[in-house]
């Protein structure tokens, strides 16, 4: 009875201890799996009320050539600075161009007029994160591990990033 | 709450227990508190966050006081309305903003600190939109080439010449208008329609292209000035910079007004754009109605017709093209251009120019090829000349490499009234491009002309094309 007695009182201790434990709320039952971090994910202002894009809508968005959101916002492009391992990834996978390429396009889409503005170019994940977050037709990327929940993450192709079949990574691509 | 409900069960148990059970007490007591202090650091991050969450609205409030104050020129008791007004649509803003979990507050208060840490970034976050009279507006991209050729044509030189200088400059006015243009500084003299007139040697300033567009969304953009009349692919695709074309100078088909071109590459009105819902098929539309060009002949003066038409009649351009998704790269496209022209000393003549063009474009291969009809009717008279134009151009990058190959055509007959002194011109030309960086291109070309009523030349001219 006593050995009873104390092992009951060690595991109710145990759970009380479980439930005041900080991140155990993030842990509950709806929360999402674990991110791997060399997931892209791409990011809107929460305002936006995009949830999916596929990669061709994708592309367009990237390199200018939509201009809007369906809503009517126009789309601000942020871009990290040339040479971060975020942008190699989006310009190999999204874009299909590399860097010459990528400035050469934009330099030329707003020369004929048909980009109406140049990205915006940011160097940090913070900043990125703090500009989307501000502008409400803003489009960004993160390294799924910088991402809080000040921005909205979109699925790409119907995935989400925690998900196996999520088309956007960053080392594991630009190693090869 | 929970923690303190059980601490008082467990009291009320121990006090009818045997003496094990009050030695068991104080350990159980100790054991059952933990989770409350746990809970209490637990809160601690919280009202951190939370004051700095206030700090950050008041930091907010001062930068909203002092850009109003800014704004309107005086500190202090009328900037306060519109502040409190401003502070307002901000604070749902922030307060929208997910709460974090308690595992990611304290990185959350990091980077609420973070953001806090730089204002003035903020505040032009904050209004992205809003002019601010006291910063300039302006970026300028400029163009640019320096030339040396030759050639065996009669009374010909070798020479070193300069090319266009081009500052393009454009602005953000606000989220749906913007201003663009292209202000051109370029040397020699003018040859309206084959006819050389002015000095040489002498620079002149052109605003090339002059325009306030407004986009309201992907399928409605209108733009209002001076433009590039969309005639072809060309014309709207390399402007006034050398640096961007893979060859020296533009197809003799799309040279300008001034340069001896037959097309009236320039307009003054208006012009709408923008996309087609048409799905894979990438449709894109053009309407444009201006002034159109120039026809009294011979012409000595601008022929684009900045600031008075030579009539009341307008000249129309439509111009339809695909991208389709399923070839990225590819463009085709037709146009048709309708203006009444009203030479001296002859009948009016209505002017058609039909406009073809498949285009083919990725990064290290390009085959540019269009074909052009100028149709001059004079009003009373059956007769009719149709100048027609093409040409082919094909490029491939090896590297920094790009040879190329172009060839064009030109056939005007001698009797056309508006440019009768055009005729024919045809021939190749070859190339070799070399990006020496991302800003700067060394061309090499070569061509040989043939034309009508002229001895057939060869030319060689060595380019240095450059963006700053």
């Amino acid at each position: 009875m006593r050995r009873l007695l104390g092992i009951l009182t060690i595991v109710a201790a145990a759970v009380l201890l479980q439930e005041a434990s900080p991140g155990s709320a993030a842990r509950g039952a709806s929360a999402p799996p674990a991110v791997p971090d060399d997931t892209l994910a791409i990011i809107v202002n929460q305002s936006n009320t995009i949830d999916d894009l596929s990669l061709k809508e994708l592309r367009t968005v990237f390199l200018g050539e939509r201009s809007h959101w369906p809503n009517g916002r126009r789309i601000t492009l942020v871009m990290m600075d040339p040479g971060m391992s975020e942008r190699k990834a989006v310009l190999r996978d999204v874009c299909h161009m590399n860097e010459t390429e990528f400035s050469r396009h934009f330099l030329q889409g707003l020369f004929t007029g048909e980009v109406f503005v140049s990205p915006k170019t940011l160097s940090t994940s913070v900043g990125v994160r703090k500009f989307v977050f501000n502008v409400p037709g803003a489009i960004g990327y993160l390294r799924a591990s910088d991402v809080d929940g000040t921005v909205k993450v979109i699925k790409v192709n119907g995935h989400r990033p925690d998900e196996a079949e999520y088309p956007l990574r960053i080392e594991l691509r630009a190693a090869k | 709450m929970k923690s303190h409900t059980i601490a008082s069960a467990g009291w009320r148990f121990t006090r009818n227990r045997s003496g094990w059970t009050k030695r068991l007490l104080p350990l159980t007591l100790i054991v059952l508190a933990s989770p409350m202090c746990l809970v209490a650091q637990q809160e601690a991050p919280a009202v951190d966050a939370d004051k700095q969450t206030i700090q950050m609205l008041l930091q907010r409030i001062e930068k909203l006081e002092a850009r109003v104050s800014q704004l309107e020129g005086t500190p202090g008791a009328t900037a306060k309305p519109q502040t409190v007004s401003a502070v307002a649509q901000e604070v749902p803003r922030l307060l929208q903003a997910p709460a974090a979990s308690p595992a990611e507050e304290p990185a959350a208060s990091t980077r609420a600190q973070a953001q806090a840490s730089d204002p003035e970034q903020e505040m032009e976050h904050l209004e992205p939109e809003r002019m601010d009279m006291s910063k300039t507006l302006l970026r300028i991209r400029g163009f640019g080439d320096i030339n040396f050729r030759g050639s065996n044509q009669e009374g010909g030189t070798n020479s070193f010449a300069l090319g266009q200088l081009n500052l393009f400059v454009t602005s953000d006015i606000s989220e749906k208008f913007k201003f663009l243009g292209e202000i051109v500084f370029e040397s020699g003299p003018d040859n309206f329609y084959n006819v050389p007139g002015g000095k040489r040697n002498e620079f002149a300033v052109d605003v090339e292209r002059y325009l306030v567009q407004y986009s309201y969304n992907d399928y409605f953009n209108l733009a209002a000035g001076r433009y590039h009349t969309a005639i072809g692919f060309y014309n709207t695709a390399y402007h006034h910079s050398t640096w961007f074309q893979t060859t020296t100078g533009r197809p003799l088909l799309f040279e300008f007004e001034d340069s001896g071109g037959i097309l009236p590459i320039h307009n003054v009105g208006l012009s709408a754009s923008g996309r087609i819902p048409s799905g894979a098929l990438g449709l894109h539309y053009v309407a444009e109605i201006g002034n159109g060009r120039q026809s009294r002949s011979p012409l000595s003066e601008e022929p684009v017709q900045n600031e008075v038409d030579e009539n009341n009649f307008k000249a129309v351009n439509f111009a339809l093209f695909a991208r389709p998704d399923s070839i990225r790269g590819l463009q085709i496209g037709f146009s048709g251009y309708h203006d009444k022209l009203m030479p001296l000393s002859s009948p009016r003549i209505d002017e058609t120019i039909l406009a073809a063009h498949a285009v083919y474009m990725v990064p290290k291969f390009e085959w540019l090829n269009e074909v052009v009809l100028v149709r001059h009717a004079p009003d009373g008279s059956s007769e009719v000349f149709n100048t027609p134009g093409f040409y082919t151009q094909i490029a491939k990058r090896f590297g920094s490499y790009q040879p190329y190959f172009r060839y064009q055509y030109i056939n005007a007959s001698d009797r056309e009234p508006i440019f009768p002194h055009v005729g024919r011109m045809d021939g190749p030309s070859l190339g070799l491009r070399y990006d020496a960086s991302e800003s700067v291109a060394l061309k090499v070309q070569y061509d040989y002309n043939l034309a009508r009523h002229q001895q057939n030349y060869s030319g060689l001219n060595l380019q240095l094309g450059f963006t700053f």
